[in-house]
């Protein structure tokens, strides 16, 4: 009884909001809101008679999962982070706070923590400008076989990761490579070493990443680009606005919200690469003077070829405490843009 | 109109194609399934081959890995009791897994230990005496060299002549010296612009391991000590080999990339410290270049590098199908079977005095005998005990002198850079 009950008043507390937003006289599609709320009632009627407790069952199969893909082994990497864990041994040593303050000392953890973020900025940036000007061209309602250009940018993103490091290794070749014989012809003096040096190498592996995401995201720009009403366009153009003033002033901010999506998703991406490194230097300290080892890259040295477990695993709460703060960043950052946008 | 039909057809075929590979799956599930991991040529093609014809029932799954991967998802594998039926696990591992013989099935008795080098033999057995893997191939190590080349910068190239040049390894970096005094000015010159670095031999990291497995020990004493820090033997191969990479007689190109496989055709380099099993990936890399390359003694006398053991790890599905097969696959009989088809030198030391393993020899490296050659370099190799974590050390070892190579840091601060990481980062 009391769960019919529950289900009788959960639209009865919703209704007050509905009826506010349908009364706001500065909302301008007053009409076409009222028939939307209208719909959504319906279909809580409709689920009205079903007992709430079923939403339980329905979402148990991932909680189910959550638990013991995701949590037990976090817990389980808290709990030997703790020890000088050997992975086949019998018997592990208990480290205390050991390995974290191990690892604040390491130098091969900054480093690793300065690729990565280094690879990040170039990975990410001139992706994302690059993305949304592939947006814009493919947005032209004149270019010629729109779909077949949709839908070749995404042919990279489901190559294999090691197959792409194959054939980006061959062309970042030191003697043999086609980008330094390109550069060459374009009258560079000398060749990059793009393998032993950080910088080349870093943006060798951007390169690859952008190869990989570039289609990908320029394809989330044009979804949102396409959704911007072409009012706005046509009023600029009578303003006698031009297009790159378009672009400046409507396009761009009206993107704002799919540029932090693509952020943040780049930025999650950014701090696991991980196959990239590993392929184009074929083991795993990221090149012969680490000059290309990343965070995840580090930690995986550190529990299969060191057999540190134990390290390996304070290496991973360190690397979530990083991207915490750095959610934590993004989050300020969508709340500022978002509060701007109501100013507007 | 017409490229939707093709595309739609071409589709239909992918659905099919696809439904009609797990369609058949089911079917071949009569026969038993061995399943082997794998990595490089440890299990060659003919060896699967001819074993499924002579045992019908029998159906080898080999996943081949890159090297390090295929150890390390061993390691998962162990824990979470998933392991393949025969593991391969090359012996720079071997010092590792030999730490925890309860993981793997005791494989005496299978073969008899006085076929095989009891060097070779003993880095399959655990610490506990159990024997947890047979030696397959020994990796031999000698000079393969450049017959044109050699002649073009002035020295000798008859293959005893070029083994004079360098019984020591300071007469190697010296003849290599030579050599690169003879490259033409537009050839030095190419290296300063950083674009194709004409040297002596292909990179002279590859030096560092060949001294080290020439000493008596490496990183571990025999009872499982660390001595990586006090150990004079490493410390030679380490200065000698930062020697020669601040000698300039290096390409510092980096072994198995695109750039050592144009630059073994092109003539880059002169030398490549070749195990037996590199000899074929030589021939098949640089066809061109057949007759043009010979083999010669290592300097310091005999060496080694690489080489690999099958084991059945002790969570085996089918651990009698997998000892019959490493019973016959590593059987002397086929191992020289093996040898003759790919190259790998065997590591039954039966076959040592075999005419068909010492009379081998082969027309792409100018018919040197080189079955007579590893023999002889085999045989004058010493025990080394390989210890737990040496695959790690050898890598920090590795990464301070690529740091020499590259001019980034002298001799002696690279080595105290790498005593520092080892301290730091091997813990059990």
């Amino acid at each position: 009884m009391s769960n019919t009950a529950d289900s009788l008043a959960a639209p009865k507390k919703r209704r007050p909001t509905n009826v506010f937003k349908s009364e706001n006289p500065h909302k301008p599609e007053k009409p076409k809101r009222s028939k939307r709320s209208d719909r959504r009632k319906n279909t809580e009627n409709g689920i009205k008679a079903l007992n709430p407790n079923w939403g339980y069952a329905f979402v148990a199969p991932f909680f189910v999962m959550f638990l013991i893909f995701g949590l037990a082994p976090v817990i389980y990497s808290i709990w030997i982070a703790f020890y000088n864990w050997d992975p086949l041994g019998d018997e592990q040593q208990f480290y205390g706070l050991t390995n974290f303050t191990d690892l604040i000392v390491d130098e091969n953890f900054w480093i690793a923590l300065r690729n990565t973020f280094s690879i990040w900025f170039f990975s990410t940036i001139p992706q994302m400008i690059m993305a949304i000007g592939l947006a814009s061209i493919l947005r032209n309602p004149r270019l010629k076989g729109a779909t077949f250009w949709r839908t070749i940018l995404l042919v990279p993103n489901i190559t294999s990761v090691l197959a792409i490091a194959i054939v980006f290794g061959q062309l970042f070749g030191r003697d043999f490579g086609l980008v330094n014989l390109a550069l060459t012809y374009l009258g560079m003096p000398s060749h990059i070493d793009w393998i032993s040096e950080p910088l080349p190498s870093h943006i060798a592996i951007a390169t690859m990443i952008t190869w990989r995401w570039l289609g990908y995201n320029a394809l989330i720009f044009l979804a949102s680009m396409l959704a911007i009403p072409s009012y706005l366009y046509e009023s600029a153009d009578l303003d006698g606005a031009s297009k790159w003033q378009q672009f400046r002033y409507i396009t761009l901010p009206q993107l704002r919200n799919t540029i932090t999506f693509v952020l943040i998703v780049g930025t999650i991406g950014g701090l696991q690469v991980f196959a990239e490194p590993l392929t184009l230097g074929g083991n795993m300290s990221g090149g012969d003077s680490r000059q290309f080892s990343t965070l995840t890259l580090f930690l995986y040295e550190q529990a299969f070829v060191n057999n540190r477990w134990g390290y390996a695993a304070a290496i991973g709460i360190f690397i979530t405490i990083i991207v915490m703060i750095i959610s934590a960043i993004n989050f300020a950052i969508t709340r500022r843009i978002s509060s701007e946008d109501n100013k507007n | 109109m017409n490229r939707k039909t093709s595309l739609r057809s071409a589709m239909a075929l992918l659905v099919v194609a696809s439904l009609t590979l797990v369609g058949i799956q089911p079917a071949q599930a009569a026969k038993t399934q061995v399943t082997i991991w794998s990595y490089g040529n440890v299990i060659e093609p003919w060896g699967e081959q001819e074993y499924e014809r002579l045992h019908p029932t029998i159906d080898l799954k080999i996943k081949k890995n890159s090297m390090d991967a295929n150890h390390q998802s061993l390691i998962t594998a162990f824990k979470a009791n998933t392991t393949p039926d025969i593991a391969a696990i090359e012996v720079s591992y071997s010092g590792f897994f030999r730490s925890y013989p309860k993981y793997f099935t005791n494989l005496a008795g299978l073969l008899n230990e006085n076929d095989y080098l009891d060097w070779r033999w003993d880095q399959g057995v655990g610490i506990d005496g159990k024997v947890i893997g047979i030696p397959t191939d020994v990796g031999g190590l000698q000079v393969a060299y450049r017959k044109d080349l050699f002649k073009a910068h002035g020295l000798p190239t008859d293959r005893e002549a070029v083994g004079k040049l360098w019984p020591t390894w300071q007469a190697f970096i010296n003849t290599g010296k030579t050599y690169v005094s003879k490259l033409s000015t537009a050839e030095k010159a190419s290296c300063k612009t950083k674009k194709v670095c004409y040297g002596f031999i292909d990179n002279a990291g590859t030096m560092y391991p060949a001294i080290l497995n020439q000493g008596a020990k490496k990183y571990y004493e025999s009872n499982g000590t660390l001595i990586y820090n006090s150990n004079a033997n490493v410390k030679t191969a380490f200065t000698t080999t930062a020697t020669a990479m601040n000698s300039g007689i290096s390409t510092r190109i980096n072994q198995f990339t695109s750039d050592w496989n144009a630059g073994m055709m092109k003539g880059v380099f002169a030398t490549v410290l070749a195990p037996a099993w590199m000899l074929d990936y030589i021939k098949q890399q640089a066809k061109s270049t057949s007759g043009k390359w010979d083999v010669a003694d290592l300097p310091g006398g005999g060496g080694n590098l690489g080489g690999s053991q099958l084991s059945v790890p002790a969570a085996a599905k089918h651990p009698a199908e997998a000892k019959a097969f490493i019973k016959w696959y590593l059987s002397p009989a086929i191992q020289l079977q093996i040898f003759k088809r790919y190259g790998l030198f065997p590591s039954a030391s039966s076959l040592y005095n075999d005419p068909a393993l010492t009379g081998y020899k082969d027309k792409f490296f100018s018919n040197a005998p080189i079955g007579q050659i590893y023999v002889t370099g085999a045989r004058q190799l010493r025990p080394i005990f390989e210890g737990k974590n040496q695959r790690a050390i050898d890598n920090y070892f590795g990464q301070a002198l690529a740091k020499v190579a590259v001019g980034k840091m002298t001799a002696s601060a690279a080595w105290s850079d790498a005593i520092t990481q080892i301290s730091k980062n091997i813990k059990n």
